[in-house]
Order: structure tokens, then C-alpha cells, then sequence
């Protein structure tokens, strides 16, 4: 599925951005270009401040970039706002509302039905694990079941493009590699484009068709890693030697990313 | 973090806790204060039968209170309290409309934000009292100028307290809104309106307090009906234990008004009181 067919659903072209930050200038992108096709799985992953959230910022509309444009649906988009999926690294979730009122907050903001996006959230909340939760709120929830309650609203905006920012970086080990399996699980069913931002390098070698290496700042696409590990790969063994090989393939690359400042 | 289960009976378990903690502490202060009463008297019975003073007249007995309410009890009930609290809820009310409406024009826009503050500072360093007595020379004895008062008095902690619980909206989440193509307008109401809540009650809280104090206060300069004006007759003609009395039913109706705020605060911050910030073990029900 990851072969690139027909017409991307978003394609980024030529994106640089420099903002000023306490009277510094960061050039914080430049010269980004990639495209994703309907129903891949691409992470990113970089050394920390190379950019990707800013990335995230222009893709969404929050953020102008300086040159450059976005193209969703094969139309530039200059009116960005609302037209990809995003869940920032943090789950904000409103603290007054339940959880189900959280989740359809999507079709909410698009003026659909509230019931019917309520009806089709209790639906789905058993796959996202948050099944006899509708009526909590969410400070009573532990790490993961937030995180899965941001996806599950993530999802429900209806996107073709969902934009996730290290939704797992502050997860346990193991609530992180559950979430990794389920994750695949949802994105098989539902046939989203996804862009992930990572840290991990297993992760984001598990995860994807494709990963993204950017540079220290500003932030450069300097490696492509295509991954042709076969799917389903819920079941895959940690210790596949394919997937050992990419990690280091992806873990040199890196190194050399970050301009072996480590 | 725990798991969800039986919340809601948790929450109104605290509201009773903080019920019984109430009744307990009002006891407490009724044993202090007769206790107190019962020093005083002594020290009265003593210095009368020295001196020959009066002092019946200055520390009333608690038989007197009894007997003022007694005496006054039909026209208290059906003139001088209804006409108080109506002057208090109708300012507080007004107050309340008032100061959200300047929290959310301050919020609006940077201008009238530089406008309104200095405003606001100033007209509470300008003596009420002085304000109050203009009032009530140019719009005469009625209940208007009253209300008035009252809402010179709460305007200002309602005002404060929710223009800074709209600026203390997560500024990340604000973004989030926007990123998902939400408008301005959306905004507003899904996220900085329903942040402020909290801030919100914590003004009105004060505003109530101050409420009941505030029409006295108007009454108090000139009026034909309502607690203030009882006091002002009861110290005019020296009768101390009626001045008691009305002292004891404007503590009260303070008292009853800042538990109806309270009440009304639990049901509607439900998210607020079953959350983690909950376990912050407060003064209660004060």
C-alpha cells in the first residue's frame, strides 16, 4: 500500500520558516518538500528542535510559512485551518467536559449533529479502550486512556490527514508498545494518512512506510527510509532482523543528522 | 491516578461532609460566643451593682434579642427582610451581569483593556459612602439607588476574578481549537467561557459577601423599609438589643447567600470538584 499511486493527499512544497525568539532569529525550516499518498504512515523524527512541530504549525494553518506552500486535496491551501486532523503532544482534553463530549469535539466545531457524532463516539469508544468511560472526566483517567481519548477525537474530525505529535513520548515503555500495536489496529481500519513526529527510533521504524529524518536547525528532510516490512505488523518480533537492520540504519542516519553532537 | 468508578457519590459525599463540617463549626463559635456572653454578663451584673450603670442597655441580654424579635418578628418578616434581600439580589444579580461584561470587553480587545483597568482600580478607591449618599439625593428614597450600591459594591470582584480566569486559558489549547478550524466566536465559548468558571464563582463568592453589607449600607443613609433602616432606628432610639437582632439577621443572610453560591458552584463545576484539584483539602463550604 505504500507504493506511491495516483494523486498525494498533501503535499508540502519548498516550506521554510524563521521566527523570532527573544530577539534571536531560529530558522527553523528549510526547504522542507515531501508529499503523502492516501493511507500511508509516515514518521518523522529528528534531533529536538529541528522543526517538526513548526512543521505541524504550517501544516494546520496556526503558523504562515515564510516560503513555500501546502497542498491538501490537490488545491493550495491557504486556508488551513480545520481541513487536516491534529493532536498536539499534550492530549488537552477540556477538564469540564466527559469524555464522550470530548471526543465529538470535531463535528461539534463543524456545526454537524451532536447526536450522531455522539452515537457514532459510543460506537468506537470500546476499540479506543475507553469502553463505561463516556461519562468520566478526564482527570479521571490514567496517561493512556487520555491519549487514546485525543485519538479517538483526532479521528472523529473526519480528516484524511491526521497529523499526530508524539502522541506516546510521555507513555511508560509498555502503555507505549500497547498503544503502538493498537494504533496500527485503528489506522488498518480506518485507512488514514498519517504523519507521525517521534523520538523513538523503533517506533518510528514500527510504525511507518516511510520515515522522515530531519536535521539539527533548521530543520532539512536529509534521509528517506522506505520500510518494506510486511503488515499486518502487530505480531512482528521486536527482534526481526529487518526491523533491527532499519533501527540501525535509521539510528546512523540520525546520528549524522544531528551533526554528531552527541 | 484512580479509576472512574462512583464519582458522583463521592462528590456528594463532600458536599455533605462539608454540610456536617459547617453545623460543627457553627457550634463551636455559638459555645464561644456564649461562653464570651457569659463572661460579659457577669462583668455587667458586677459593674452595676457598683457603679449603677446601665449597662443592661449596651451588652443586651440574649432574653432581650429574643424579645425584639419577638416584638418585630411580622414587620421584619414581611417588610424590613424581603425589602433587603430583594435590593441584594437584584444588585448582586445586576453585578454579576455587569462585571461578566466587562471581564469579556477587557477580554475582547487590548484597548478597551487599557480603558477599563484604570477605571476599575479607581472606582474602588472612591468612598462608596460618599457615592452612595449622591445616589440617593438624586434618585430619592426607593429601593433603585439601593440596588445601586450594591452593585458599586460587588461589581468589582466579579469583574476581576473572571477577566483573569478568561486570560488563563491554556494558551495550547486555544491553538488546538483554531487548528481545528474552530472560529473565534467557537472559542470563546468551548474554551475560554468554561475555563473561567472556577475564577468566575471564586468572585461571585466575595460579591455575595459583600452584597447584604452593601444594601444595609444604603438603606442605612436613608430608606423606609429593610434591615439597615430597622438598625438605624434601633441605635437612634438606643434600643441595642434590636440593633443586635439586626446585626444577627444580616450575618445570616450573608451566610444563607454564600451557601447558595456555593451550591450553585457544585452543581455547576461538577468536572471541577471531582478532579484531582479536589483533593485539596480546603476550608469547605466557606
Amino acid at each position: 500500500m505504500s507504493a506511491p499511486a495516483g494523486t498525494p493527499c498533501l503535499e508540502v512544497r519548498g516550506i521554510s520558516k524563521t521566527f523570532r525568539d527573544g530577539g534571536q532569529t531560529v530558522r527553523a525550516l528549510e526547504d522542507v518538500s515531501f508529499a503523502a499518498w492516501p493511507g500511508e504512515f509516515i514518521t518523522i523524527i529528528g534531533p529536538s528542535g529541528s522543526g517538526k512541530s513548526t512543521l505541524f504549525n504550517v501544516i494546520t494553518g496556526l503558523a504562515e510559512p515564510d516560503a513555500g506552500e501546502i497542498v491538501l486535496a490537490c488545491d493550495v491551501a491557504r486556508d488551513r485551518a480545520g481541513r487536516v486532523g491534529y493532536m498536539p503532544q499534550r492530549d488537552l482534553l477540556l477538564p469540564w467536559r466527559t469524555v464522550l463530549n470530548n471526543v465529538i469535539l470535531g463535528p461539534e466545531l463543524d456545526g454537524r449533529s451532536r447526536r450522531e457524532a455522539r452515537r457514532r463516539a459510543r460506537e468506537l469508544l470500546p476499540l479506543f479502550g475507553l469502553d463505561g468511560f463516556a461519562d468520566a472526566f478526564p482527570d479521571a483517567l490514567s496517561g493512556g486512556m487520555r491519549q487514546r481519548a485525543a485519538l479517538l477525537r483526532t479521528f472523529l474530525t473526519d480528516r484524511e490527514v491526521l497529523l499526530l505529535d508524539e502522541p506516546f513520548g510521555a507513555l511508560d515503555a509498555l502503555t507505549r508498545r500497547e498503544l503502538q500495536r493498537w494504533l496500527l489496529g485503528v489506522w488498518e481500519r480506518f485507512r488514514k494518512t498519517i504523519l507521525f513526529i517521534t523520538h523513538d527510533v523503533e517506533e518510528a521504524v514500527y510504525l511507518a512506510d516511510r520515515v522522515l529524518v530531519f536535521s539539527a536547525r533548521p530543520g532539512r528532510i536529509v534521509k528517506e527510509l522506505r520500510v518494506d516490512l510486511p503488515r499486518p505488523r502487530q505480531t512482528i518480533s521486536l527482534l526481526s532482523e529487518d526491523l533491527r537492520r532499519l533501527e540501525a540504519e535509521l539510528m546512523i542516519a540520525l546520528e549524522a543528522a544531528s551533526g554528531g553532537a552527541r | 491516578m484512580g479509576q472512574a468508578n462512583a464519582r458522583p457519590r463521592r462528590a456528594s459525599a463532600r458536599l455533605l461532609t462539608d454540610v456536617a463540617r459547617a453545623v460543627i463549626l457553627t457550634a463551636v463559635a455559638v459555645v464561644v460566643l456564649a461562653f464570651f456572653a457569659s463572661g460579659v454578663l457577669q462583668l455587667a451584673i458586677e459593674v452595676r451593682a457598683q457603679e449603677n450603670l446601665a449597662l443592661d442597655t449596651i451588652f443586651p441580654s440574649v432574653s432581650a434579642v429574643r424579645g425584639a424579635w419577638e416584638a418585630h418578628r411580622d414587620r421584619l418578616l414581611e417588610e424590613h427582610i424581603p425589602e433587603t434581600l430583594w435590593e441584594t439580589l437584584a444588585g448582586l444579580a445586576m453585578a454579576t451581569v455587569l462585571g461578566v461584561t466587562i471581564a469579556a470587553l477587557m477580554d475582547f480587545s487590548r484597548v478597551l483593556r487599557w480603558l477599563l483597568y484604570p477605571l476599575l482600580v479607581v472606582s474602588q478607591t472612591i468612598p462608596i459612602f460618599a457615592i452612595a449618599i449622591l445616589l440617593i439625593l438624586i434618585f430619592g428614597f426607593g429601593s433603585g439607588p439601593k440596588i445601586t450600591v450594591v452593585v458599586l459594591f460587588c461589581f468589582f470582584p466579579v469583574a476581576l476574578n473572571t477577566f483573569s480566569g478568561l486570560q488563563s486559558a491554556d494558551p495550547e489549547l486555544l491553538s488546538l481549537l483554531r487548528a481545528m478550524g474552530a472560529s473565534a466566536r467557537q472559542v470563546w465559548t468551548k474554551a475560554r467561557l468554561p475555563a473561567a468558571m472556577p475564577s468566575f464563582f471564586a468572585g461571585l463568592r466575595i460579591a455575595a459577601t459583600y452584597s447584604v453589607v452593601g444594601a444595609i449600607f444604603g438603606e442605612y443613609i436613608t430608606a423606609q423599609r429593610g434591615l439597615g433602616v430597622f438598625l438605624k432606628r434601633s441605635y437612634s432610639s438606643f434600643r441595642l438589643d434590636q440593633a443586635y437582632l439586626a446585626i444577627l439577621l444580616t450575618a445570616a443572610l450573608s451566610l444563607l447567600l454564600v451557601l447558595l453560591v456555593n451550591l450553585v458552584e457544585r452543581l455547576a463545576l461538577r468536572w471541577y470538584y471531582t478532579s484531582r484539584r479536589a483533593s485539596w483539602r480546603g476550608p469547605g463550604i466557606y
